[in-house]
């Protein structure tokens, strides 16, 4: 027993090392080129500005110094301290979740209509829905704002027939708008791809045993594509999350959301440490997110198994 | 044990990705060749920048000098105005070659903060014992002041008859003229950031300004909360209730298209957007007083490692001289920094309503960015 077990050990062994050795390359390209970044960046924020950061340190203003070993919580302290701070990580989290919610009921309903009702119509729409996919952002932000801006088209619209609509550009809605303008394409073939690849069968099966519309999407459709449904909600709340250009072009001065917050922190403020502290905020936020993801991959691995 | 492998190769691996680095930008050193010096200038700004060394400057210089041949490249816009300073630090730090000799661009007076840049002074740049010595110490020590502009009042001449004059008559012009003004944050654009400056300047004494546009005093900003509360009682007379564009670029447009009627522009961008159409003729601009407009000068900045410094100082020298000021005044309608006396009459002519000379500069760069910071979490939406 213990003899054919060292032998097995004996064999298994030289394949790790190989497996080791293959995986090597890719771990230390993402250790040098992701891993070193953030660790010197996570480590600036708790006031190491020695080292590499001292390039950074030497031009940056209102840094906060270590004065213990492992590093000092006042850049985060200084952050959350500031009432504007509080209100753009609610802005920004809102706007993520609107925008979420929205792009998931418009790429439901365009993948629904396409699977249950088909025809040319529907393929149309869908193809719509994936437009903004070949417009670069800042072109559509910029358009977007245009649009419905005090002398943008909805508002001239109204004007013709002496109504007046309200102005909607710099505003959080029209962050909103952007997001979801810009958010929806990757959504759209997400969920319509998992949709359609629900058998015909299932669905007749569903509907000879007397379910309605709503029955067979709810129990029959929608649990069957799970997974990608879970992976266009968290890619879009990740995406929204982070973004920049949005919010950048077509939102308010006040609240911003932490995207164009890093820009100012980092550029116009010049406060790199605490541009860093928003990023990390970010990142604990967009974890939030990815655990959800994750839970959902392990989820459909094990239905593999089974 | 394993743990202590994968450490150790983690670091030969940085080593070796730093040295394979430091042995490149080692090479770059080897800019002059054949006894003949080059000079690499590195714009941050836009086309007509570039127009203007490539036209204006560059042919002029490498005639007068023969032996110093001068290579241009541009940044758009600065959008890699934190590299090039993150990559300035570094070389300057290790001592190796940053690939830029001479720079003109926003990015020289945080360098020039730093220390990072050669020092400059009549004794090493010649040409700038005509240039204003208050515009010269707003460099830093490192900033070669070559250009100016300033913030005007733009106004549409078919609404307003009478522009405001002064700043508290403009201040009453706005509140009186709801949604008619709007000016770009400050952190966006220069002509926001004047208007914001001047508003604050009036509750400042004389003294305290010149403290604030000559170093950094963090103590002295508390005496900008008079000032930033005048700005938060205007938010409900400004465009859509408090919308406040990013950009100088926007502003203009809001004004050209008939949205706004007045805003702070800069002079340069609106002498040129009228000359190219953009801007049309019924906008005229003024200048208000007490206090007026800031202005201020565009400055050049030398790596103070740079292996070619000595013919980058000549050609910072050459960019004083008449015949070149003249050039930036008549091609990108930029401020003369050396006395106007010095330039062709016809050139005096166009700027002598606009008193280059008497230039009120903008505060110091660091206080700018607390002036910025400050502006975003006491103004917009409050």
């Amino acid at each position: 027993m213990r003899r054919t077990r060292v032998a097995a050990r004996s064999s298994g062994q030289p394949r790790a090392v190989l497996g080791f050795v293959m995986a090597l390359p890719p771990l230390l390209l993402i250790a040098v080129f992701a891993g070193l970044p953030i660790v010197l960046a996570v480590g600036y924020s708790l006031g190491h500005t020695g080292g590499l950061n001292s390039v950074t340190a030497s031009y940056a203003q209102h840094q906060h110094v270590a004065t213990s070993g492992w590093g000092t919580f006042a850049a985060y302290r200084e952050m959350l301290a500031t009432g504007r701070f509080r209100t753009d990580v609610a802005v920004t989290v809102l706007v993520t979740l609107l925008s979420t919610a929205v792009v998931l009921v418009l790429a439901l309903g365009i993948a629904l209509n396409l699977r249950l009702r088909g025809g040319r119509v529907a393929g149309a729409i869908a193809a719509l829905g994936v437009i903004p996919l070949f417009i670069p952002v800042v072109i559509a932000s910029w358009a977007i704002l245009t649009f419905y801006s005090t002398d943008g088209f909805i508002r001239s619209v109204f004007a013709q027939v002496g109504l007046d609509a309200p102005a909607l550009g710099f505003k959080v809605v029209t962050i909103v708008i952007g997001s979801v303008w810009t958010s929806l394409p990757f959504a759209v073939l997400m969920v319509s791809s998992g949709i359609q690849s629900v058998p015909d069968a299932v669905i007749d099966a569903a509907r000879d045993s007397g379910a309605g519309l709503l029955r067979t999407t709810r129990s029959v459709i929608l649990p069957m594509a799970f997974i990608p449904i879970v992976i266009a909600t968290t890619f879009t709340a990740i995406g929204v999350l982070g973004s920049f250009t949005v919010p950048y072009f077509t939102g308010p001065n006040s609240p911003r959301m932490l995207g164009v917050d890093i820009q100012n922190y980092f550029a116009a403020y010049n406060q790199p440490q605490q541009a860093i502290v928003i990023a990390v905020t970010i990142f604990v936020l967009a974890s939030g997110i990815a655990v959800l993801y994750i839970w959902a991959n392990f989820r459909s691995a094990n239905s593999k198994d089974l | 044990m394993k743990r202590l492998t994968t450490v150790v190769a983690l670091g030969a691996v940085t080593a070796l990705a730093l040295t394979g680095c430091a042995k490149k930008s080692g090479d770059d050193t080897a800019a002059s060749s054949g006894g003949k010096t080059t000079v690499r200038v590195l714009i941050s700004g836009d086309t007509n920048v570039q127009d203007l060394w490539d036209k204006g400057i560059v042919p002029g210089f490498e005639k007068a000098n023969p032996n110093i041949a001068v290579t241009v490249e541009l940044d758009l816009h600065g959008e890699h105005d934190s590299q090039n300073l993150a990559k300035m630090a570094a070389a300057v730090k290790g001592n190796s070659d940053s690939g830029m000799d001479l720079i003109d661009g926003g990015f020289v007076l945080q360098a020039a903060q730093a220390g990072f840049l050669a020092p400059a002074d009549p004794s090493t740049v010649p040409g700038l014992s005509d240039v204003p010595g208050d515009i010269i110490k707003a460099g830093g020590g490192g900033g070669i002041p070559y250009r100016g502009s300033s913030v005007l009042l733009a106004y549409n001449s078919t609404k307003v008859a009478k522009p405001p004059q002064t700043l508290d008559t403009l201040l009453a012009w706005i509140k009186a003229n709801k949604g008619q003004f709007t000016y770009n944050s400050p952190k966006s654009g220069g002509s926001g950031a004047s208007f914001v400056t001047t508003v604050l300047d009036k509750y400042l004494s004389p003294a305290d300004q010149q403290t604030l546009r000559t170093g950094y005093d963090q103590a002295l900003e508390s005496t900008w909360d008079k000032g930033f509360a005048e700005l938060k009682s205007l938010n409900q007379y400004v465009y859509q209730g408090g919308v406040y564009p990013n950009g100088n670029a926007q502003v203009l447009q809001l004004l050209s298209a008939g949205s706004i009627t007045m805003a702070p522009v800069w002079s340069d961008q609106f002498i040129s957007g009228q000359k190219t159409g953009q801007i049309p003729a019924t906008i005229k601009a003024t200048q208000i007083s007490d206090p007026s407009f800031t202005g201020g000068a565009a400055y050049l900045g030398i790596p103070k490692n740079s292996p070619n410094k000595a013919a980058a100082l000549k050609l910072a020298s050459y960019a004083l001289t008449p015949a070149v000021q003249n050039v930036i005044a008549t091609t990108i309608a930029g401020y003369p920094v050396i006395p106007l006396a010095k330039l062709p009459a016809q050139t005096q002519e166009i700027f002598k309503a606009a008193h280059p000379d008497t230039l009120r500069p903008t505060y110091f760069s660091q206080v700018t960015n607390d002036m910025n910071k400050a502006w975003d979490d006491k103004v917009p939406g409050k």
